[in-house]
């Protein structure tokens, strides 16, 4: 099973060695160890996006001299706080996580289907990390697939999820899109007598998918084998033209019409039809993501999570995934500065501490991991997710240590910089 | 739980059918049908045998799922109400009605309210170029026959189910239209009884049952807000957001027992609609070409039968108000 995925322009190397070996990870090999001289440019930032010009990784985190928030700390403790001292515990969507992470949706393609969704779903519970279940899934893979070898359906994610899930941690979140809401996911799952434990721990969630990060303003596409085709033909469009006819075909999917009206009508109807669920909404990064985040807020959903046009585990033209839509940075700064009662996640590109520690300065509350998951997953369906998360945590903890700060929530927009910027908060 | 009915569960099929309790609720519920036929008959309503399954159906709300079927080779589902068709009907007949079994897989939680069924019956009346108090008052009217004829050929039936025909009074007497509470102030009754809940959804089971209990003859709540209900009921043009429907809700804590509403006709505003609760368009294709090309406005609800029964026979579950019941979750014959 291992070893069947590649990222190019993503920093797979890097990520499978955490999956493999943990906390060593995070720093630079360690036969180097007293022989190499490290500097800026060298092996530090492995996860620049290709050619370097990601907003998000060009900035830095910069640590004050001054800080008020140690010597808070300090008293607290009586001694000097280490990084060992940072509380990463949190709230994401209405969930309680150790962690300021969260496995976000891969939905019914092939990478996903290949039988990574119950290894990635087991180690999540484990961890007791939220975890997000993609659309397209039941009309796909099913709903309650027997194959509990592949876990391909839906209720085989989430026996692997719940099986290992601590006792008021974490909590599932599972998307619909507007077409598949013809396969009445939320409904199958409100009724069903496996959700219910979660359910009844309000650890389950609805996520509104309002559209693609990889692909703002189109709907889903996945590659599917003609049979599989023919049996979705009432279901989704297809396009023969790009196979020409062949073995394959694509699936195409419409993200749904929206406007600020049917968005908040969508996410009151949820609330109205699902009370004991959270309510979660997933934008694209829209060039209006700031109106469609309040609009959502308003109207009373849990969290809101923006993807980031970073690519994904789904089939995208190339020319979105290089041109189309806004840089996660960019969300966060049109974003801008939110109140603590606003539940912010991000995803795209996560899977280091800088990046995400950045993500929490710049607004969000919890990051997403999504390819980087499927890949450590990949190099270890037993340990690998929990390898690389525990990398993941470890560096976040150094990482706003370092800014004299010991909780998420107290980082802000003063601890980044971004070079070529006048002053500090300059995104606001 | 809306209720101080205990939840209770039948018991096997001959057991439940040869119970003169049973019997006796069904006699009762002959009645109801036979009270609510005719009165619709007279005013001049037509009955057509309602459609059970189709490519779309009602939608709904609050979680009730649909069940499949497969109608060669393609999806069908099975009614969980004609709404749909209740529109399409009255291109033939001005007024209709049908007697209607519904299927709806309801969230587990409602298994112990004491009024949810998966299976269940309801009178689906629809009226073209009827308002919201136009359809009222012909569900107040079948209500009140219904009542009227029971207490009045029915009384063995009552004293066998203890069921006190005096509870009927107020209703009875009554000699204008029920009370009419809004939406909005019935939250905010509720607040200042001490249950907070959302405001901009339906009123949930215990809040009902709380306004339920505080009456003793059935009243309407109206004007429920949007985000509350389905694509079909219409948004007063003059007031956004609020929808021209009601709900009729049972005194003694019986709670709904009738859902209606003036309905939207028009292509663009269906379209809208249905996307603000979350619809794709597409499914609706044979009921979207019809709108399209022109459907009357109107306006219409639905009894539930085994609830208007349970309340008239004073029953602590609707499941005692059906032959065959089937309860939400609970695998039945």
């Amino acid at each position: 099973m291992t070893g069947v995925l590649s990222a190019p322009g993503f920093p797979e190397a890097s990520i499978r060695s955490r999956a493999r070996d943990g906390a060593r990870g995070v720093f630079p090999p360690m036969d180097g160890y007293g022989l190499t001289l490290f500097g800026a440019g060298g092996v530090s930032r492995p996860g620049t996006a290709e050619g370097g010009t990601d907003p998000l990784d060009a900035m830095r985190l910069v640590p004050p001299v001054f800080m008020p928030q140690r010597l808070e700390m300090l008293t607290e403790l009586a001694r000097e706080p280490l990084y060992g001292d940072v509380a990463l515990d949190t709230e994401i969507g209405g969930f309680r996580s150790p962690l300021p992470f969260y496995v976000s949706a891969f939905g019914s393609t092939q990478v996903s289907s290949s039988g990574l969704g119950l290894a990635v779903s087991r180690q999540a519970g484990r961890l007791g990390i939220p975890l997000v279940i993609g659309e397209n899934v039941v009309p796909t893979n099913g709903y309650a697939d027997s194959s509990e070898q592949t876990g391909n359906g839906m209720l085989a994610r989430l026996r692997a999820y719940e099986s290992e899930l601590p006792d008021g941690l974490g909590g599932m979140a599972f998307q619909q899109s507007t077409e598949d809401a013809d396969a009445e996911v939320w409904n199958l799952l409100y009724s069903d007598p496996g959700a219910q434990p979660l359910l009844e721990s309000g650890r389950l969630a609805f996520e509104l998918k309002v559209g693609q990060g990889a692909k703002p303003g189109l709907g889903g596409m996945t590659v599917l084998q003609r049979a599989t085709a023919d049996r979705l033909a009432g279901q989704y469009s297809t396009d023969e033209s790009v196979f020409d006819g062949g073995e394959q075909v694509l699936r195409c999917s419409s993200p749904g019409t929206f406007t600020a009206e049917i968005l908040r009508q969508q996410i009151r109807f949820m609330r109205n039809n699902y009370p004991r669920a959270r309510v979660w909404v997933k934008l694209p990064p829209g060039r209006d993501i700031h109106d469609a985040a309040q609009v959502a807020w308003a109207s009373g959903a849990d969290s809101v999570t923006v993807d980031g046009a970073e690519g994904g585990s789904g089939w995208a033209p190339s020319s979105f995934l290089d041109q189309v839509g806004l840089p996660l940075a960019e969300c966060l700064r049109r974003l801008g500065s939110q109140p603590r009662s606003h539940c912010l996640l991000v995803s795209g590109r996560m899977w280091e501490g800088a990046r995400a520690v950045k993500s929490l300065a710049l607004g969000a509350r919890a990051v997403g991991l999504g390819r980087a998951a499927l890949l450590a997953a990949d190099e270890d369906p037993e340990e690998g997710l929990a390898r690389l998360v525990a990398c993941l945590a470890l560096e976040t903890r150094m990482l706003i240590s370092s800014l004299g700060k010991y909780r998420p929530a107290a980082l802000d927009q003063d601890d980044v910089w971004l070079p070529g910027a006048t002053g500090l908060g300059h995104l606001a | 739980m809306s209720s101080q009915f205990a939840p209770s569960r039948p018991g096997t099929p001959p057991e439940h059918l040869k119970s003169p309790v049973t019997q006796s609720v069904l006699r009762i519920q002959n009645q109801i049908v036979q009270a609510a036929r005719e009165l619709l008959l007279e005013q001049g309503f037509v009955e057509l045998l309602p459609p059970i399954i189709g490519p779309v159906t009602d939608p709904g709300g609050r979680g009730a799922k649909q069940v499949d079927i497969d109608f060669y080779g393609n999806r069908y589902k099975l009614m969980t109400s004609a709404i749909l068709y209740k529109q399409a009907s009255l291109l033939a007949f001005d007024k209709i009605f049908y007697v209607a079994p519904n299927v709806r897989l309801e969230p587990l939680e409602t298994a112990d309210t004491g009024r949810h069924l998966a299976e269940f019956h309801q009178f689906d009346v629809e009226i073209a170029g009827a308002s919201q108090q136009d359809a009222m008052r012909v569900a107040q009217d079948i209500v009140t026959a219904a009542v009227a004829r029971v207490v009045r050929t029915m009384g063995s039936e009552l004293e066998i189910l203890g069921r006190d025909p005096d509870a009927f009074a107020p209703l009875l007497n009554k000699t204008g239209a029920f009370e009419q509470i809004s939406h909005t102030d019935a939250m905010e009754d509720l607040v200042r009884l001490g249950h907070e809940q959302n405001h901009d959804a339906e009123i949930d089971w215990e809040g009902e049952g709380i306004l339920s209990h505080k009456s003793d003859s059935p009243f309407f709540i109206i004007d429920y807000p949007k985000g509350s209900r389905g694509f079909y009921d219409r948004e007063d043009p003059e007031r956004p957001e609020v929808l021209r429907n009601f709900d009729l809700i049972a005194p003694e804590g019986y709670g709904e027992l009738i859902s209606g509403s003036e309905r939207e006709y028009d292509y663009a505003r269906i379209i809208a609609r249905m996307r603000e609760t979350g619809e794709n368009p597409a499914k609706y294709e044979w009921y979207l070409k019809m709108v399209r090309d022109g459907i009357p406005s109107s306006s219409g609800f639905g009894i539930g039968i085994e609830r208007l029964t349970r309340y008239v026979a004073g029953l602590d579950s609707v499941w005692k108000a059906t032959a065959f019941p089937k309860i939400p979750g609970v695998v039945s014959p």
